[in-house]
């Protein structure tokens, strides 16, 4: 084996995640294993990580990502929940149990030394429609744009805000794009850098003949306690660990990756003794100008804060509606909601931060008290009613006014600032208990 | 002297500082995500990485322009050469000494951004697209406050010569003498290497922008292509606001690497803290502070000259 080959064999593994129905909380510690590195684009990837089951309608999108892998390539998959067995057929897949990162690594070893062949293409090199352009470049219609070579339209021409008329490229994207929340698919139209126009695609999650059946939520512990008695302590403590990895998730979007790591491993390993590590990561983030600018502004929703769907978006916009204001065992710790003014991106940041400060001050000094099941519960997306719709659902329909008009960068800083996932928003209403 | 060693002796130097680069890159992201490591593992991290990139095959796009594709880093490389090649590495040392050299590094540093531009209209794919849109609409943001300190460091030399620059800071050094020159630069360098808060071009919000669909060594040349041009930015930097070979006790090359690998280490502790600028305003703070700034520094340079 030459040196090459030996020194890239103990580099950390370059790995593409895609994650499916019961993924999102086995992804969110990817960035804390030893040994592997996540990465942006399936470019760079040497292994495609599939985390939890597929639906049907990201079955495709994941052949697409593994044949957009170079060679040599490895498929690993984790499972997470149900199985309902769209991966059998997957050619070359290895199964590895779920957040085993040295099976992944041996994988991947056996692969650069060349123990292990490289997956083949899973889909057909061809043209996906026929040439419908005209002239030599196929640029079809008349002057430089028109036309719809291989069937995708060359960019059309609208005006801009100054006036001038100026090339608009549509994009289709999602549901695998890193930077959104898994299955968020996008249909923008783009001028240069701007988004014009945004529209919510179909949700992959709602793909299964039969309707949605989603994995275990990420917010899973807190539709069980709609039925359950459930400790104070433990609900914040979960309350606490989602705003972490939301934030851990915000930083990275934000360029701050090795950040994002620390945070993420603290919303890991949380304990209410960590309160003084918290507050001194949230004084530090608040303290950040360019943190400040990046945020401040972006991502305003244009309706009034009473308007917006409860929970920590509608009190970043001073809407203090909180469900743990009536929650008997939460009057007994003098609970008051956290709330901010604003409605941007920034309010909803600090919204967040303020709230994992509370949690964290709650679950330390809520000692043994339950909370009795009740008909309603304050989720980390809002407000949890059996039969009512979940918080995501309603959040999403919000994405596509916030978008229009924004920088690329600051649709994105937008998009991740509402805490969506789509899983729970392929739910039409809050059901029982997951497991 | 000798093509062939002037060949090596520069590829040597931005070899070296990107090597550098990356291993500080990967010591501080290690720090701030507070994954202690063993020195031994981070010092060969870079090697396995490119390796590992090395042995990849590259992959392509539907109707790519290939050789546009194949030429942009080895435009970037070339330009950060030129610039490498006319900086004085110790006293009386420079690979070239142009009488000329800060016109020399203004005018490679314009071609970056089409190297970067190429690299991203190449692929035939959105993103890169984007990416690629975007580094033209920062650039010239960048290049005006540049080219504005450079010529305000060059008057007191009365001269364009970059080694009558490190001649002429015997006394006192330009990061004193011009205290708006260094930061101004850094901030124009940050961003004509797109690294750190200025990474529009190859951002993570385009799933990697320009480089979002290069694989295998095409990868691996553009991610040494774009360091090379920090590299560039910080030896020129060194010599032309730090003093340079100017120095007590240690030899003038040790002092010109010393203080290179100072503002290396300086930029990647800023990619690390500062977070992703919004482009507009940048643009907007570009245009109303930072050019302002750019001709204080110069008229001020000027002034005292006289």
């Amino acid at each position: 084996m030459g040196v090459i080959r030996r020194l890239a064999t103990r580099a950390e593994a370059p790995v593409f995640p895609v994650v499916g129905a019961g993924g999102r909380l086995r992804a969110s510690e990817l960035a804390l294993l030893p040994g592997i590195r996540l990465v942006g684009t399936p470019r760079a990837a040497s292994v495609l990580l599939i985390i939890g089951d597929l639906t049907p309608a990201l079955v495709r999108p994941a052949l697409t990502v593994h044949d957009q892998l170079p060679s040599p390539r490895a498929t690993v998959w984790w499972p997470v929940g149900a199985d309902r067995g769209l991966l059998q057929a997957w050619p070359g897949l290895v199964t590895v149990e779920a957040g085993d990162a040295e099976g992944l690594r041996r994988i991947f070893a056996g692969l650069v030394e060349g123990r292990r062949a490289s997956d083949p293409p899973l889909l057909l090199d061809i043209e996906p429609a026929r040439w419908r352009g005209e002239g030599p470049y196929g640029q079809g219609g008349t002057g430089m744009t028109g036309g719809v070579p291989f069937g995708r339209p060359l960019p059309g021409r609208a005006p801009d805000p100054d006036g001038l008329e100026l090339d608009q490229l549509p994009l289709h994207i999602g549901p695998l794009f890193p930077p959104f929340p898994p299955g968020l698919v996008l249909d923008v139209a783009l001028q240069g850098d701007v988004v014009r126009q945004a529209s919510v695609g179909e949700n992959p999650f709602r793909s299964w003949p039969g309707g949605p059946d989603p994995g275990p939520l990420d917010t899973g512990a807190f539709v069980e306690a709609l039925t359950t008695p459930t400790g104070v302590a433990e609900l914040e403590l979960s309350r606490a660990r989602h705003h972490l990895r939301w934030l851990a998730d915000a930083l990275r979007v934000h360029g701050l990756s090795a950040l994002a790591t620390r945070v993420a491993r603290l919303a890991a390993t949380l304990a209410p003794t960590d309160g003084p590590e918290v507050e001194a990561l949230v004084r530090r983030l608040r303290r950040s100008r360019s943190l400040a600018s990046a945020t401040a502004g972006v991502g305003a929703v244009d309706r009034p804060a009473a308007d917006l769907p409860a929970g920590p978006v509608a009190r970043a916009a001073g809407a203090g509606d909180d469900a743990r204001t009536d929650d008997p065992a939460y009057r007994a710790l003098g609970f008051e909601p956290v709330v901010h003014h604003g409605g941007d991106a920034r309010a909803r940041m600090h919204q967040r931060l303020g709230e994992a400060v509370q949690s964290l001050e709650l679950a330390g000094r809520a000692g043994e008290a339950v909370r009795a099941p009740g008909p309603a519960l304050e989720g980390p997306r809002g407000p949890l009613r059996r039969g009512r719709p979940t918080p995501s659902s309603a959040l999403v329909a919000l994405v596509p006014t916030a978008l229009a008009g924004s920088e690329w960068g600051d649709a994105i800083t937008t998009v991740v600032s509402f805490d969506l996932d789509m899983e729970e928003a392929a739910l039409s209403e809050v059901a029982g208990v997951h497991s | 002297m000798n093509p062939v060693a002037a060949v090596g002796v520069v590829g040597g130097v931005l070899g070296a500082g990107a090597y550098a680069l990356a291993v500080l890159d990967g010591a501080a992201a290690r720090g701030v995500a507070g994954m202690p490591r063993r020195w031994a593992d981070v010092v060969v991290e870079p090697a396995r990485d490119a390796a590992l990139l090395a042995l990849t095959r590259r992959s392509t796009t539907e109707r790519p322009d290939a050789q546009a594709w194949a030429l942009a880093p080895g435009l970037l490389a070339a330009m950060a050469g030129a610039a490498v090649a006319s900086v004085p590495l110790a006293e009386g040392f420079a690979v070239a000494d142009v009488a000329d050299g800060i016109v020399l590094f203004g005018a490679a540093m314009a071609v970056v951004m089409v190297g970067v531009y190429l690299h991203g209209w190449s692929a035939n794919s959105p993103f890169p697209l984007v990416g690629g849109y975007r580094f033209i609409a920062l650039a010239l943001s960048y290049e005006m406050p540049l080219a504005l300190v450079l010529i305000a460091a060059a008057l007191p030399a009365e001269s364009l010569s970059v080694g009558a620059i490190v001649a002429s800071q015997a006394g006192s050094w330009n990061v004193v003498r011009q205290p708006l020159g260094l930061p101004l630069y850094l901030v124009a360098g940050m961003g004509l290497a797109f690294w750190g808060p200025l990474d529009g071009a190859d951002g993570a919000d385009l799933a990697g922008g320009t480089a979002a669909e290069v694989s295998g060594p095409a990868r691996l040349a553009w991610e040494l292509a774009r360091r090379f041009v920090l590299v560039a930015v910080a030896l020129m930097g060194a010599a032309v606001f730090l003093g340079g070979w100017h120095g007590p006790v240690l030899p003038g090359a040790v002092w010109m690497a010393l203080k290179t690998l100072a503002l290396l280490a300086l930029t990647v502790a800023i990619g690390h803290r500062v977070a992703r600028v919004r482009l507009e305003r940048f643009v907007v703070v570009a245009w109303a502070v930072l050019i302002p700034l750019a001709l204080v520094d110069v008229f001020v340079s000027g002034a005292l000259a006289l």
